[in-house]
């Protein structure tokens, strides 16, 4: 028990810190909620550090402290970090400012517990966790858009997430545990393995914004803060990937669920793209690029269990994609929602410029950023795997990729109409660019930290 | 010293540092460029005192990057590498000089040509795999926001096109890459062309991959549609940077990956990539033929060269005799370096005049000889190297390529067709813009001021002493040939 909670420290530390930011919240001291958040999101991280090699589990093999584990909480706690500083420079001094932070800390909680779990009860409450955060993150703005993303999001994670409980029960059965280490026991229990899988495949899938069952997702994005909608996009959905990674690498690789779920990710990466060239919503734009961008995550999750490159690639592209997507987001803030916004911000702020540049090209996957070497990863653990056509629709969609970040470089370089304002940015949001920006540049070249 | 580390990041160094400086106007944007393109200039030139190894690479520099999958920050130079080198830092030099009169945004423009020189002299040097696509693609990026800041009228639609084709053309090379570290555990290019990874269908396919990409680049048809929409709205520097060193990107890979890492998938299909050399060249000829705009003639001649220079690897792969193979691959590289040299000489002539003029249309000049005599005859050499006259750089070039061609596959001879064309077409042009009746709208166009030749002169005495003398350069190409041939 001792030993078990010893290697609970960081989601303890975080749990005790969502309680004290709630009672901040309730004296209405929102600056301390804040600080109370940023502290405990820092102290998590470097507690996770010693434990960062442990392979094992606790609490009877419910809970998993491995590597994707560990390195979830180095990815999705400083990405909190980064998500609560730009709440910050959002909407500082607007009422319930602090209920905002101890939510995206809760929630943050929640994703822990879905890139940890080793149970299909503990995935359930990761799954619920940060499911009931972020309906209540949504619905913040009180106004009638945000109202009814609130409300479709609601419905649809209702929906999908009872149909993960019943399907699991099916797993439950044939396996005889509610253990994903047990999950070899299906071997050959086709009917069962499928139909599990389709549970797992609605309630992760509607969290990490796959087709078919992103649709709440610009809506939600677009209705929501846009400091709520880049840690939506970013922390839920890196989890919902790695709770993919921690559910399927003991399923048995037969009833071709890794075909399936290739046919997913083409789907969604080609979706996501063509449906972003069509926007001129900054947001909405940028919330189909990232369901195209959960394409390339399930790439690696096609890998999983044959290819020795798949966790790995879930991690660096996730680390990336939580980097260059804060990043891109933290531009919008500055620039404004609509794409005419963007028009002259290269010329007019040169160094915001570069920054977003290289945010766009990193999700496009030019090297030698981040995001190319996270879809390296990807790319070679598909070819690993089996499914060469999947690497090559990863690539031609690159290329559609590259037309949709275009549309938002070519605008900042022109010439604008009317003369930019030169207001400040502010020191929360010039800590949140730069810091990515240093990611997503630093980390491409110095790639040898990650686990390989 | 890590010399060919220094030479690669002090561009870019360079452009970092300027963007630091308070004071970023157009003087000192131009000063530092010059100064750091000169500076890498006389590096290479060090590079080259130090010389190459026959049968291997020289002057290796290495250093761990992603160690988990085998991928390292690994650089070297052969004597395929090392001519591109040279020619590489002495046209970004020539550039560098060339744009001094930029002054638009001159800060951001001199950063890119300084990101660029980085990126094309590591695509030459990298040893390894994953390093070469990073540099061979940061170069993109680059080039499109130099035609997008910097071009003529209708840039953005150029710009787009050329990063659209080339990253759809490139990105086949990533997988290819993939493919050959899977089959070895290891991005290391020296491992892969000791003992090739892929066998059969495998390397077939990566073949393939590869021969897309680098068709793109280099641009063979039926992929060149890029090329002439690029170069005409390119500004005149990145015409000469697209033209003289990133085409080469296409046929230093062919040699580089295709041929040396997928040898017999390459002898197998030979006679493919030969057709496409051959078509290239001959299609090449004919549609600069029917151009009136002088900057998309000399675009389409490039189709053309490139197409011999396919030519020259793939008789290379099909001969029987080891000396003939070399024979092909040496003329190959020469012809590399003699289309860098001649075409990015008539480009910076053909920009010239446009600074003049404002105009680029054949028909509405005439009779400048005698107006602008050094504009004119550098334009007459330049077209007369370009045509392949013997004294001159493209000759010895040609003159091995078609040799090999003879000896290894007979048809592909009639290729030399494509020089008739050319002839024609340098000479229409030559008449057309040069001799005449001098059209009096012109009557006061000065003719080159002292950058102008400064810029212009070197490239003019290299054509002739390539032309005359090239045992120095193919000296080089040779010691790393004769092992590749053999």
């Amino acid at each position: 028990m001792e030993r078990d909670l010893a290697f609970l420290v960081p989601e303890l530390l975080l749990a005790g810190a969502a309680m004290l930011m709630i009672v901040a919240e309730m004296a209405r001291a929102a600056r301390l909620v804040l600080a109370i958040g940023l502290v405990a999101l820092g102290l998590s991280t470097v507690l996770t550090l010693p434990v960062l090699d442990a392979d094992t589990s606790v609490f009877g093999g419910t809970y998993r402290i491995d590597a994707i584990a560990g390195w979830a909480k180095l990815i999705l706690l400083p990405g909190t970090a980064l998500a609560l500083l730009m709440a910050r420079a959002e909407i500082a001094g607007r009422a319930r400012e602090g209920s905002v932070y101890a939510l995206i800390v809760l929630v943050t909680l929640g994703a822990l517990m879905l890139a940890g779990g080793g149970d299909m009860m503990v995935l359930i409450i990761g799954v619920v966790l940060t499911g009931l955060g972020s309906f209540a993150l949504v619905t913040y703005p009180r106004d009638d858009a945000a109202t009814e993303a609130g409300m479709k999001y609601l419905v649809f994670g209702a929906v999908t997430g009872s149909v993960m409980i019943y399907g699991l029960t099916f797993w439950f059965g044939g396996a005889g545990s509610t253990l994903f280490s047990e999950l070899g026991a299906l071997e050959g229990q086709v009917p069962i393995i499928i139909a599990g899988l389709i549970a797992v495949i609605v309630g992760l899938g509607y969290k990490a914004s796959l087709v078919p069952f992103h649709f709440w997702a610009p809506d939600a994005y677009d209705g929501a803060p846009v400091s709520v909608a880049a840690y939506l996009s970013v922390i839920t959905k890196a989890a919902a990937f790695f709770a993919f990674a921690q559910v399927l690498r003991d399923l048995p690789r037969e009833a071709g669920w890794p075909f399936a779920l290739a046919l997913i990710a083409a789907a969604t990466m080609t979706y996501g793209y063509l449906a972003a060239l069509v926007q001129t919503n900054l947001v909405r734009l940028i919330a189909y690029s990232s369901v195209a961008q959960s394409g390339y995550l399930l790439m690696g999750v096609v890998g999983l269990g044959v290819s020795s490159i798949a966790v790995p690639a879930i991690l660096i592209f996730a680390a990336a994609y939580v980097a260059m997507n804060l990043g891109a987001f933290a531009v919008v803030m500055v620039a404004g929602r609509s794409l005419g916004d963007l028009e002259g911000v290269g010329r007019a702020r040169p160094w915001l410029g570069v920054a977003m540049v290289v945010f766009l090209l990193s999700l496009t996957g030019i090297p030698p950023l981040f995001g190319f070497v996270g879809k390296v990863y990807l790319f070679m653990a598909a070819v690993e795997a089996g499914y060469l056509w999947l690497a090559i629709i990863g690539i031609l969609n690159s290329v559609l990729g590259l037309g949709v970040y275009l549309r938002m470089v070519v605008p900042m370089y022109r010439k604008p109409d009317a003369a930019l304002a030169h207001g400040s940015v502010g020191a929360p949001l010039v800590a949140v660019l730069a810091v990515t920006v240093v990611a997503t540049l630093g980390l491409g070249l110095l790639a040898s930290v990650f686990p390989g | 010293m890590p010399l060919l580390t220094i030479a690669t990041f002090l561009p870019i160094l360079a452009g970092l540092a300027l963007m630091a400086l308070p004071d970023r106007s157009a003087r000192i944007a131009h000063r530092v460029s010059i100064a750091a393109t000169g500076a890498v200039f006389v590096i290479t030139l060090a590079i080259w005192a130090r010389g190459i190894v026959p049968g291997g690479f020289a002057q290796i520099e290495e250093m761990a990057w992603i160690p988990a999958i085998g991928a390292a920050y690994r650089l070297g130079l052969d004597g395929l590498s090392l001519p591109l080198v040279l020619l590489t830092s002495l046209l970004f030099l020539l550039s560098a000089i060339y744009s001094a009169r930029v002054g638009e945004r001159a800060a951001s423009y001199v950063v890119l040509m300084l990101m660029l020189e980085t990126a094309s002299l590591g695509t030459f040097m990298a040893l390894d795999g994953l390093l070469f696509y990073v540099f061979f693609e940061v170069s993109l990026v680059g080039m499109y926001f130099m035609i997008a800041g910097w071009g003529y009228e209708d840039r953005q639609r150029a710009a787009l096109m050329f990063f659209l084709y080339t990253l759809l053309g490139s990105l086949p090379l990533l997988l290819a890459i993939i493919g050959l570290y899977l089959g070895s555990g290891t991005f290391d290019m020296r491992a892969w062309i000791d003992a090739p990874p892929l066998a059969g269908i495998a390397a077939m396919l990566a073949l393939i991959a590869m021969f897309f990409t680098f068709a793109v680049k280099i641009p063979a048809f039926p992929v060149h549609t890029w090329l002439p929409a690029a170069h005409v709205q390119a500004p005149t520097a990145g015409s000469v940077i697209l033209a003289g060193v990133m085409l080469k990107f296409g046929t230093y890979g062919l040699v580089r990956f295709a041929y040396q890492m997928t040898p017999e998938a390459f002898v197998q299909a030979g006679q493919v990539i030969l057709a496409f050399g051959v078509v290239s060249a001959l299609y090449g000829a004919f549609a600069a033929l029917a151009q009136t705009d002088l900057k998309k003639m000399i675009a389409y001649t490039s189709v053309n060269h490139m197409g011999y220079v396919v030519m020259g690897v793939a008789v290379a792969a099909l001969a029987g005799d080891p000396r003939i193979r070399t024979i092909g691959l040496d003329g190959a590289t020469l012809q590399m370096v003699s289309h860098g040299l001649v075409t990015g000489a008539l480009f910076f002539l053909v920009g010239m005049l446009q600074d003049r003029a404002h105009s680029r249309g054949m028909d509405e000049f005439g009779g400048l000889l005698g107006r602008v005599p050094w504009l004119g005859w550098a334009f007459v050499l330049s077209a007369f190297a370009s045509l392949g006259l013997p004294g001159l750089a493209h000759f010895p070039a040609e003159f091995q390529i078609f040799l090999a061609t003879l000896n290894a596959a007979p048809w592909a001879i009639v290729a030399i067709l494509a020089i008739v064309v050319t002839a024609a077409l340098y000479l229409r042009a030559i008449a057309a813009v040069f001799l005449g009746e001098a059209n009096p709208k012109w009557a006061d166009m000065p003719d080159l001021d002292r950058r102008e030749k400064l810029v212009i002169v070197p490239l003019l005495i290299l054509t002739v002493l390539v032309g005359v003398a090239p045992g120095w350069l193919i000296d080089i190409i040779h010691t790393t040939m004769t092992g590749l041939g053999g």
